[in-house]
């Protein structure tokens, strides 16, 4: 499901237009009318800002993916949860009111995350949901090296 | 940059020094008192250099830095096994190797086959009543084989072996080998001594003068006929599984395995599985049940912690991870005591370390046990003490120092599984005994797990 909006790109109108029509009509008969897309804002730590949208079911390493956005090294062991490199930070508010606490797989590799916070989490463990719409996450440093 | 070359001879432990591979621990623990944080190995016959790293900020820095694919500093013999001796085999489909001693993209396209398999996290927990009926047929079985005075019997770490080989047979193959019932000549003690056989090879072959390059000696004749008795028992029960696949709807990893990647990716993930995945976990759960059976009053936390959450029933998928006391005592054990001694990477880009430059190529080896055990890291390393874990404001430590099961991509794709075996037996052992030991203290040797060295007696007294 999630190529079908990165194939978009190089498809001609007509077929994006038939894609999105499906998209709606999933849409609006497994939610009747509600938001199926959620918006999220990835704040670097370089200072630059990306926007996606991803699709309620989605983590956010998938969001990532998805867009091809530009951060790198982010997820590097494909949601395995061997890595910490898709460790984002939360604001308080949205770390409380994600579904799901973290398990112990991820907390044994957000210990081994760089810059840890109380309101860390891994990209691929945080699963968007529609309430998350408009969520904002910080992604940190992952290579804490100024020397080479 | 200057590349200060600190040359240190390992014939000198050799010969003077009354090196052997044993006692590697002791060989590490003296070079990082003699020489510092960061110590190359040179002249070593037959391989390359190696860089021994002390200092986990060092080792955070090289694991953060890793790409796409980490090369692991792998056995050469089994490489040879794998891409020249049975390369028919191995060769035959691509990326079809498996991820123990191979590097590079056709190690990066079979680890993502495998990987969201075996490592997603739910992959493991579906087993765990599985894998706890081969944990009561363990305690059924330590029952029947204690001696007069309770105990464990000389051969106990044998007992050990058994149980997880037919946890791996569960989880690998979707059978029950039936290792407690083997006897001598028997299919699954066969197995069991081709993978012993497999390790004392590979420990002698990998670290003393590889005469095996030359021509075929005896121990690599030994080598080789273990790894064909592992690979042809693997392929028998890969190949019956698949036709009860066909049968079955239960999902299991090798299913799910086969269905992701296909047969021989499935029957070759098992072959590593076996290589990698028996004696590392048998040799960590003796070396718990062993450092348990030392400590009464660890014994009666986890006692209460465990029986606080049964409640009386039978263990359950989830159960474990309301036992974080559980977990903490098998992690405090591998930071002591690490069945594996150090772990490493080949680099792949030339890399600074310690203010070195050090070249592409170079092996370095990330010492564990020196780092788990070093005050540096670790307050009052010398201590057992598992609430380390569970208290991290009060309790300071690297978390690079102690990585047990590594980092990163290639971090080790059995962990799920490990781990699951590993709490499960030690809750139910603790749950079933009351664990003593009254003998001399046990020294650890590498053999090539890091291991108590001589017969683990433990007195056992139902509880």
């Amino acid at each position: 499901m999630h190529h079908s909006r990165k194939n978009k790109k190089k498809r001609n109108p007509i077929v994006i237009i038939s894609i999105l029509k499906i998209r709606d009509l999933e849409s609006f008969s497994t939610n009747l009318g509600e938001r199926f897309w959620v918006k999220v804002t990835f704040h670097l730590f370089d200072g630059r800002k990306l926007e996606a949208e991803g699709k309620v079911g989605d983590s956010l390493l998938d969001v990532v993916v998805n867009n091809d956005l530009d951060i790198d090294g982010y997820g590097a062991c494909e949601g395995t949860v061997t890595c910490s490199t898709c460790h984002v930070v939360l604001k308080q508010k949205d770390f409380d009111r994600l579904p799901e606490e973290a398990g112990d797989e991820e907390r044994d590799m957000l210990d081994l995350a760089y810059g840890l916070t109380d309101t860390s989490r891994l990209g691929c463990q945080v699963i968007l949901t529609k309430d998350l719409d408009g969520l904002e996450v910080k992604v940190p440093e992952s290579v804490n090296d100024a020397r080479s | 940059m200057p590349y200060k070359i600190i040359r240190y001879i390992c014939l000198k432990y050799l010969h003077k020094g009354g090196y052997s591979v044993e006692h590697v621990d002791q060989v590490c623990l003296s070079l990082r008192k003699e020489y510092g944080k960061c110590v190359k190995m040179a002249g070593l016959l037959g391989r390359p250099d190696m860089l021994f790293i002390f200092d986990a900020g060092e080792v955070e820095r090289v694991f953060r830095g890793e790409d796409g694919a980490p090369h692991r500093p792998s056995m050469p013999s089994l490489n040879y096994y794998k891409h020249t001796l049975r390369k028919n085999f191995f060769g035959e489909e691509k990326d079809c190797a498996g991820v123990i001693a191979v590097h590079g993209d056709s190690w990066a396209a079979f680890r993502t086959k495998v990987s969201r398999v075996a490592l997603s996290t739910g992959a493991a927990a579906q087993y765990t009543e599985q894998v706890g009926d081969v944990a009561d047929a363990f305690i059924n079985r330590v029952r029947e084989i204690r001696n007069s005075k309770s105990e464990t019997p000389d051969d106990f770490l044998n007992e050990v072996h058994k149980w997880s080989l037919e946890s791996l047979g569960l989880i690998a193959l979707d059978t029950r080998l039936g290792c407690f019932e083997s006897c001598e000549g028997s299919e699954s003690q066969r197995l069991i001594d081709a993978v012993n056989t497999f390790f004392l090879c590979v420990g002698e072959l990998e670290l003393r003068t590889p005469w095996w390059r030359i021509y075929p000696t005896a121990m690599f004749k030994k080598y080789v006929a273990a790894l064909d008795t592992i690979l042809s028992v693997t392929l028998s029960h890969v190949e019956r599984a698949l036709q009860e696949c066909k049968d079955n709807s239960s999902k299991s990893l090798l299913q799910d395995l086969v269905t992701a990647a296909g047969p021989r990716v499935a029957a070759v993930a098992a072959l590593d599985m076996f290589l990698v995945g028996i004696d590392t976990t048998s040799n960590a759960v003796a070396s718990t049940l062993y450092q348990l059976s030392k400590r009464p009053e660890v014994q009666e936390k986890l006692y209460k912690e465990i029986t606080g959450v049964l409640q009386g029933r039978p263990l359950k998928a989830g159960d474990v991870s309301q036992m974080p006391y559980l977990k903490a005592c098998i992690k405090e054990v591998l930071r002591m005591y690490p069945v594996v001694i150090g772990n490493g990477r080949q680099l792949t880009k030339d890399t600074v370390i310690c203010g070195y430059n050090i070249p592409k190529g170079t092996q370095v080896i990330f010492q564990h046990y020196v780092m788990g055990n070093s005050d540096e890291y670790f307050s009052n390393a010398s201590e057992f003490r598992p609430e380390r874990w569970l208290n991290r404001s009060t309790y300071k430590h690297h978390p690079f120092a102690s990585l047990p099961f590594g980092f990163g991509k290639r971090m080790c794709l059995g962990r799920r599984f490990a781990e699951l075996e590993m709490h499960i037996i030690i809750c139910k052992m603790v749950n079933a005994f009351r664990m003593e030991y009254h003998h001399e203290p046990l020294e650890y040797h590498v053999h090539p797990m890091y291991t108590p060295n001589g017969p683990i007696r433990i007195k056992l007294i139902d509880r």
